[in-house]
């Protein structure tokens, strides 16, 4: 993203010029590269089996007797974190390898984390709530 | 990191052989996305299903030269066509119906 793009020691002979707006610092292990590729397709997996998880409690899922918007309560919110999480996995990529350039350590995520287990969590609480109603009614 | 017992370090080649089936497993999912769209909106899911092979090429072209090289673009691609295919859900989930299938009044929602 930002940075100059000169590669201060000429790391790859005989390769293409960097891009324009190419990372700073010299291209890594290639094993690293590949570990934090893998990294964010597991992250992206995570994202596709969460809409899939949203999917499926919308409309395959029985509906909850007397909480009519309980399967949407339920299943929009797990959409929505899927694309968030597609998102700062691709950010978390970034950040990665921009520290693998540099040599930098590997910065700590902490939003993504974070967002995942407070999302889950009010997640399981909603449907416990919206189970105790439907059993109660 | 002279003698590690990290496989990866005895055969790096292994380190572009688990990315590739990472890269499968992921069109896998973009599948599994794509047959459960597919059971609420026939033209979206087909748009989904399709997207699976394109992500599997896309994982290719990204190690085509196999330089281990990073490829920001393809990355970001397959970012972009997930916050897509989650919307897409998302505008199903929200006003989507299964064709053919009418819930008993009494357990309408």
């Amino acid at each position: 993203m930002s940075g100059p793009p000169d590669e201060p020691d000429g790391g790859q002979p005989g390769s293409s010029a960097p891009p324009a707006g190419a990372p700073a610092g010299t291209e890594p292990d290639a094993r690293f590269t590949f570990a934090n590729e893998r990294t964010f397709l597991a992250w992206s997996r995570t994202a596709l089996a969460l809409v899939v998880a949203g999917l499926g409690i919308v409309q395959l899922l029985p509906p909850f007797p007397g909480v009519p918007w309980g399967r949407h309560l339920i299943g929009v919110p797990l959409i929505l974190l899927g694309a968030f999480v597609a998102a700062a996995g691709y950010g978390e990529w970034v950040r990665h390898q921009r520290a693998l350039r540099t040599g930098a350590p590997i910065p700590r995520s902490v939003l993504l984390p974070m967002v995942l287990t407070v999302t889950i969590t009010c997640i399981a609480l909603l449907s416990a709530i919206v189970l105790l109603i439907s059993a109660i009614r | 990191m002279t003698h590690s017992d990290d496989p990866e370090d005895v055969d790096p080649n292994q380190a572009r052989e688990r990315t590739k089936l990472a890269w499968t497993r992921t069109a896998i999912a973009f599948a599994a996305v794509g047959g459960a769209v597919l059971k609420t909106n026939i033209i979206a899911g087909a748009v989904v299903l399709a997207l699976a092979p394109l992500i599997w090429l896309t994982g290719r072209m990204a190690r085509g030269g196999n330089s281990g090289r990073a490829r920001p673009s393809e990355l970001r691609l397959i970012t972009l066509a997930i916050i897509a295919v989650a919307l897409v859900v998302l505008v199903i989930a929200l006003t989507g119906h299964k064709p053919g299938f009418h819930p008993p009044a009494h357990v309408q929602g």
